[in-house]
């Protein structure tokens, strides 16, 4: 009996061997945005393989912190997978190195007209598509309707100016709630920054140049920091996360965070008591506004020996069904036209602030050593946040920095 | 074959073993510090010592180097100088000692970056607990902002360091002292000799050895010590608690800069085997007299 089985097992494995051998494995590098990503992407690769019985899909799950390591490792080492999920705002580097297949020999019109431009245009490079956008999210302001009330302001803020009046007004309140949720630490404390920088009219780069000295710059470092020493930020920006920030407004403590849509469901989980609103973000004193797009792109390898049975997968992943599951997971912005009509996403009030955004949004522009810039970015304002630097010579010896990066 | 060079081929197995999983990874770390390589590893240019060069022109790294040697030599002392009382103390024999033994070991079963993040909540400034025990004891009235600046954070990640480290140290140092026979301090007493004398006399040259391993074992683990530090601050704000390691993982991984990194990791090396010899030396120098 126990012979019996073990031949039939091996039996069974050696099938298995043979069967790896002549299938084509396609391996997919998937970051995790949350706990259903994972089991996301092995159902959609049991679909797959169920209509395609000779193509084997390999899921390997990433924490998106480990993403940028991981991929590092595997390119130089040669082992990286087919299929890889990368933030849009790493391709050139990627692009430059020519690590990255461009997928326009595969892409017919109809494909292209399953997407919304917006969210496809930041992966097109030299005229070619390097990446499909699997991920697309913007940023907007949630606040508090309760402290709003208290403090006697009826509507969200439209400009900073009144940001700033409103805030006042609640700290007025005495109750240790503060009106501006500021984010100074770990990723995207640059991206904050720029909210307050596109208001002013100010850009990340302009003409090849850092926009980090420019008079918007100056101006929005100024507000920001008028805020925090008028005590209208949560003390301590420095030591606040986005995710210590987005807790701060689940507790009631601060009244508006700027983030983005998958808050929605966070709050809805964990604070569903929680009374907010969704506004745009406020405009600047000559009307100027801006939100943060942003999307992460799926890209085929040009050491792909499967590159086929990749965009095969890759044109299941971004059919309408397959679309609006993940994204009603995930909560992120709808990337097809068809899916956007879906009731989910057209009836969906704070999902609607965001996607009415969207022609205002800015993406992270298409320049090399964009985390380099990030990084310079971030440790100037903190600097200034902790009135360590002046604001002017700071920003100044940041751009310089920068403009090294840049050339 | 001659006896002579028979310990030679014994060895030569693992001299090999070793060559392979050190000297080998040794040899493509220089390589790639003395090139222009991009983000995946791959060589370039051979540009000599240009990544050396720049990085000593960088102060962010300057600073990070200095502290890394402060926050080296804190934790390490401030690991012995706790340690030893609580060793002496465990290894009395009272009431409840398993339980005390087991509550100073427990931190040692934790994964350290798990006690990080503990840390990093407790450290909150408007929900961490450290603030609303200091709040209900009545020590602080406002909130303090432990990670918003170096001046705070720095010296609370030197703490976190010392209270992992306690545990491995307080082991070695038992051992040690379950080695002092009793009958020493039996005579010592009888001549007269206080608890500090035996102490002082007794205890403290008996355990010379354990305290030099104790100190050449912490050095290497705090030295090269990642998680507290990347998962409380990540180096920050403006790289203000920034150590080689966090400053290497940022140069690597987050900015694409191998070569440099890789020179980073030599120089953190170096640092170590020049430390490492010339304590052992020390300490031999001491034994022989």
């Amino acid at each position: 009996m126990m012979i019996r089985k073990l031949s039939l097992l091996a039996g069974l494995s050696l099938l298995a061997f043979s069967g790896g051998a002549f299938a084509d494995t396609v391996r997919v590098t998937i970051a995790e945005y949350s706990k259903g990503t994972g089991p996301y992407f092995e159902e959609a690769a049991k679909a797959f393989e169920a209509a395609n019985p000779d193509t084997k899909i390999q899921i390997e799950v990433v924490p998106w912190d480990s993403l940028q390591q991981k991929l590092t490792t595997d390119i130089s080492a040669g082992a990286n997978a087919d299929l890889s999920i990368i933030g849009t705002r790493w391709l050139l580097d990627y692009v430059k190195e020519g690590i990255i297949a461009p997928l326009d020999g595969n892409i017919t019109p109809d494909f292209k007209a399953r997407f919304i431009d917006t969210f496809l245009t930041p992966s097109v490079m030299d005229g070619k598509v390097y990446g499909l956008p699997i991920a697309a999210s913007a940023r907007a302001m949630y606040y508090n309707k309760d402290i709003f009330a208290k403090a006697g302001i009826d509507t969200p803020p439209a400009t900073w100016a009144d940001f700033k009046t409103s805030a006042e007004k609640i700290k007025a309140l005495g109750t240790e709630t503060y009106g501006f949720g500021l984010q100074g630490k770990e990723i995207e404390t640059d991206v904050y920054f720029y909210y307050g920088l596109w208001a002013n009219g100010g850009e990340i780069v302009k003409d090849g140049k850092s926009g980090l000295d420019s008079k918007a710059a100056i101006d929005t470092a100024t507000l920001y920091k008028s805020f925090i020493d008028g005590g209208l930020t949560q003390p301590g920006v420095t030591s606040y996360s986005r995710e210590d920030v987005q807790n701060l407004f689940k507790q009631g403590k601060v009244a508006t965070v700027i983030t983005a849509p998958f808050l929605s469901g966070q709050i809805k989980t964990e604070a569903p008591n929680l009374n907010y609103g969704v506004a745009p973000i406020p405009a600047g004193p000559d009307g100027g506004k801006g939100t943060y797009g942003v999307t992460d792109s799926i890209v085929l390898f040009e050491n792909s020996k499967n590159k086929e049975a990749a965009w095969k997968f890759l044109d299941f992943l971004f059919t309408t069904e397959q679309r609006t599951k993940f994204d009603k997971i995930e909560g992120f912005l709808p990337v097809n036209a068809e899916e956007a009509k879906d009731p989910y996403f057209a009836d969906n009030a704070d999902l609607k602030v965001f996607t009415n955004l969207l022609p205002n949004a800015r993406f992270a522009p298409v320049i090399p050593g964009w985390e380099d810039i990030a990084q310079t970015t971030s440790n100037a304002i903190q600097k200034i946040y902790l009135g360590q630097g002046e604001i002017e010579p700071t920003l100044k010896e940041a751009a310089a920095k920068i403009n090294e990066t840049l050339k | 074959m001659q006896r002579a060079s028979v310990p030679y081929f014994l060895i030569l197995p693992s001299f090999l073993l070793a060559a392979v999983i050190i000297l080998w990874p040794l040899k493509e770390i220089v390589s790639l510090s003395l090139h222009d390589v991009n983000r995946f590893g791959m060589l370039k240019d051979f540009i000599g010592l240009e990544h050396y060069r720049s990085l000593f022109a960088n102060p962010d790294f300057i600073a990070a180097t200095w502290r890394t040697l402060f926050w080296t030599a804190a934790v390490v002392i401030g690991t012995l100088i706790v340690s030893v009382p609580i060793a002496l103390i465990l290894n009395e024999d009272f009431y409840g000692r398993g339980i005390a033994r087991i509550l100073i070991m427990l931190p040692w079963a934790i994964s350290l970056t798990m006690t990080a993040i503990v840390w990093r909540w407790a450290l909150n400034g408007e929900s961490g607990m450290l603030n609303s025990a200091l709040r209900d004891l009545g020590i602080i009235n406002t909130n303090i902002q432990w990670l918003a600046e170096a001046s705070t954070a720095f010296p609370m990640q030197i703490l976190i360091g010392i209270l992992v480290s306690v545990p491995f140290t307080v082991t070695i140092f038992l051992g040690g002292l379950s080695s002092v026979p009793e009958d020493l301090y039996e005579a010592a007493a009888t001549e007269g000799a206080g608890r500090w004398d035996q102490f002082r006399l007794i205890t403290l040259p008996l355990l010379k050895p354990f305290i030099n391993i104790a100190f050449v074992l912490n050095t290497i683990y705090v030295f090269n010590s990642f998680p507290i530090i990347w998962a409380t601050t990540q180096g920050g704000p403006a790289n203000s608690t920034d150590i080689l390691v966090t400053y290497l993982y940022k140069t690597a991984f987050r900015m694409g800069r191998l070569g440099e990194a890789a020179a980073v990791s030599l120089i953190m090396f170096a640092i170590l085997i020049i430390f490492t010899i010339l304590y052992v030396r020390l300490a031999m120098r001491e034994e022989k007299q």
